[in-house]
């Protein structure tokens, strides 16, 4: 049976006694980039931690690949790589180190020259390969992030702001690598403020306001892919507090 | 297990961790060290003692011909040899006397005698193993659980390292174990190193390491319990210190402060002065009268021939014991006071857990209060011994040679 990808359905979370996510519903195939917009305290985040099952889910349901993280958190925690905001890595460990540290922490251990390759994939310099972290770019640590993603090959990539911090030539490498990845059928969610990435590499881009799935754009498959005005307006629509109809 | 070796990999590429056990590792082996050389000194000592009285004993011996003359200027050694885990856990042996030479006059004197010398050696403690354990090592546990979640938390991993797959088994459990591995194996690495130099019996050996682990894990759960909650890393870090200073420091000395105050005990230097008055007084007293009191207690020299002159060893001796009876409820008070502080400090300990491992450590290396009666309980043995060889002696009118003044009985310790 080929990868099945993510789903959400009327997904509901509650946090503090009120509804973070509202009956949220999404929808990643394999092979396929969302990118899920919204403003600040949307639900974006809370909808990446209900997938993680690090989050209680009210009702609704969360299939990863087609497991229930309610019913199988290791299983679906085991299809699933996650990027955070802060491209949670380890100052004090080299680039290889860090790849080798998780992985050990995935149970998963992988040959030198699957490593070296990972690497080269991400177009990390070879010789930052045994560099510790802390004298790495933002840009650099992302890049041994994905090299970590590419190496666990899990079936489901969630990324949390991923851009953030990244120079533009940074970001559009960032999008190609997450092109590969797409390339090699894995269904990726990213939440995210950035309009304009998102319109680059999403396959389908979705706004969420209040916890709800407000809107949802499907790329064409001619350029322009989005109607990037009517996205725009939805968008800043939706920071401003207002629904968009 | 694998686990647990990548975490400690993992834990000594962080330099501060490192420091803290490298510090940790430093001061053990400096106390087990200052141990070795204190137990070392004090055997010296009781070496140095008994020659010297060796050699007191022979000049003595050249003068004093009759029982009275030998019983009053020769000294007779006692000493209380360190047990070999003594290096470890000084305990009382800094604040009592470990060698203390008797005569066969009243004793309560004698033994009290030396507390006067005492508080001094008190106020700054020994530097020992225990003191490292007991005070310094949760520190350094302190150090290395502090922010083990919270810094994660706060370098925006913990969502990363919670996604992991059993992440309480691969991560948590191992994180906390390497930590507790770590401190464990450097102190009773350094600990056994010490064992072994002094020849400790392995039982013991295991039942003070037993309680080096146990201390150490009532700690690595309090500082698991408290880093695992929503504190910040700084919160953390002063709850733990103020855990730590409560545990260790403010519940054993209020208690001790309250235990005292509960249980008055006569001052040992009351019960040496008042000997000492006793046996003074009693130059001024009937003479057949102190015999009389005397001969009760010993009716078998009852028949003695009555003083012929103004000064004979038998009534001098016999009022140097009647000046012991006479403190005894005095002394019999001061330990039966000591004993009830000691219990009531015992039911203090069943609630601060470390402070029970500490007596523990000090009663397996015989240095505990019990360990001090008992060496107690041997000079008293000791004194009734050599007072009730001499009495035959004084009493009888039995012949006192040479021969007799070497088969003194001699002392034997534990």
């Amino acid at each position: 049976m080929g990868r099945q990808g993510l789903s959400l359905n009327e997904l509901v979370v509650m946090r503090g006694g009120r509804s973070v996510l509202d009956g949220l519903t999404l929808s990643v195939p394999a092979g396929h980039i969302y990118a899920l917009l919204g403003g600040n305290g949307a639900g974006k985040s809370t909808a990446l931690f209900a997938t993680l099952g690090l989050l209680p889910v009210m009702s609704g349901q969360v299939l990863v690949d087609g497991k229930d993280p309610a019913e199988e958190p290791d299983a679906v925690r085991a299809a699933i790589a996650y990027l955070s905001e802060t491209v949670a890595l380890y100052e004090h460990l080299t680039a290889r180190e860090n790849v080798d540290y998780f992985l050990s922490l995935a149970n998963q251990s992988r040959t030198n020259a699957e490593i070296v390759e990972a690497f080269a994939q991400v177009r990390l310099d070879p010789t930052a390969q045994d560099q510790r972290l802390s004298a790495f770019s933002k840009g650099m640590r992302q890049k041994t992030a994905i090299a970590l993603a590419l190496l666990r090959k899990t079936p489901v990539l969630l990324l949390d702001e991923p851009t953030t911090g990244l120079d533009p030539q940074a970001t559009q490498d960032f999008h190609a690598l997450l092109l590969d990845l797409k390339a090699s059928d894995v269904a990726i969610l990213m939440v995210t403020h950035d309009l304009l990435g998102a319109v680059d590499v999403a396959d389908t881009i979705g706004l969420i306001i209040d916890g709800k799935l407000a809107s949802q754009w499907q790329a064409q498959s001619t350029l322009p892919r989005f109607d990037l005005q009517a996205l725009y307006g939805a968008f800043t629509q939706a920071r401003a507090g207002n629904t968009p109809v | 297990m694998k686990h647990v070796w990548r975490e400690i990999n993992f834990l000594v590429r962080q330099r501060a961790s490192v420091w803290a056990i490298a510090l940790l590792a430093g001061l053990a082996a400096l106390s087990v060290g200052l141990g070795l050389q204190e137990v070392a000194r004090q055997k010296a000592a009781m070496s140095e003692v008994i020659a010297l009285q060796k050699k007191d004993t022979a000049a003595i011996k050249v003068f004093a011909t009759d029982a009275g003359d030998a019983a009053y200027y020769r000294f007779h050694p006692t000493w209380d040899p360190p047990s070999a885990l003594a290096f470890a856990a000084l305990g009382q042996r800094d604040i009592a006397p470990s060698t203390l030479r008797i005569r066969a006059l009243a004793l309560e004197g004698q033994i009290y005698e030396n507390e006067a010398q005492n508080p001094e050696l008190a106020l700054p403690g020994r530097f020992d193993f225990a003191f490292v354990l007991i005070y310094l090592a949760p520190l350094v546990l302190v150090v290395l659980f502090y922010d083990l979640w919270s810094g994660e938390r706060e370098a925006g991993r913990l969502s990363s390292l919670q996604a992991v797959p059993k992440a309480w088994v691969r991560i948590w459990l191992p994180r906390v174990a390497a930590r507790f591995g770590l401190v464990s194996s450097v102190l009773v690495v350094v600990f056994w190193g010490g064992a072994l130099i002094s020849g400790a019996g392995i039982g013991d050996t295991i039942a003070f390491t037993a309680l080096i682990l146990a201390l150490l894990g009532f700690w690595t759960l309090i500082a698991t319990w408290v880093a695992k909650g929503a504190g910040s890393s700084p919160t953390n870090a002063a709850v733990l210190a103020t855990i730590w200073f409560v545990i260790t420091l403010i519940a054993p000395a209020g208690s001790n402060l309250v235990i005292n105050a509960a249980t008055p005990i006569p001052d040992g230097a009351a019960i040496m002065r008042e000997n000492r008055e006793a046996v003074h007084d009693a130059w001024d007293i009937d003479r057949d009268a102190t015999l009389q009191r005397f001969y009760k207690l010993y009716p078998e020299y009852a028949t003695s021939p009555p003083m012929q002159r103004p000064f004979e060893w038998k009534w001098y001796y016999a009022f140097q014991h009647l000046g012991d009876q006479q403190v005894e409820p005095l002394s019999t008070a001061y330990r039966a006071g000591i004993v009830e502080r000691e219990a009531r400090a015992g039911l203090v300990a069943l609630a601060l857990p470390p402070i029970a491992i500490q007596r523990a450590l000090y009663r397996i290396a015989g240095t505990d209060m019990s360990a001090q009666w008992d060496y107690q309980d041997r000079i008293r043995a000791y004194h009734t011994q050599l007072r009730t060889y001499y009495y035959p002696f004084l009493f009888s009118a039995k012949p006192f040679t040479s021969a007799d003044f070497d088969a003194a009985p001699a002392y034997a310790p534990r």
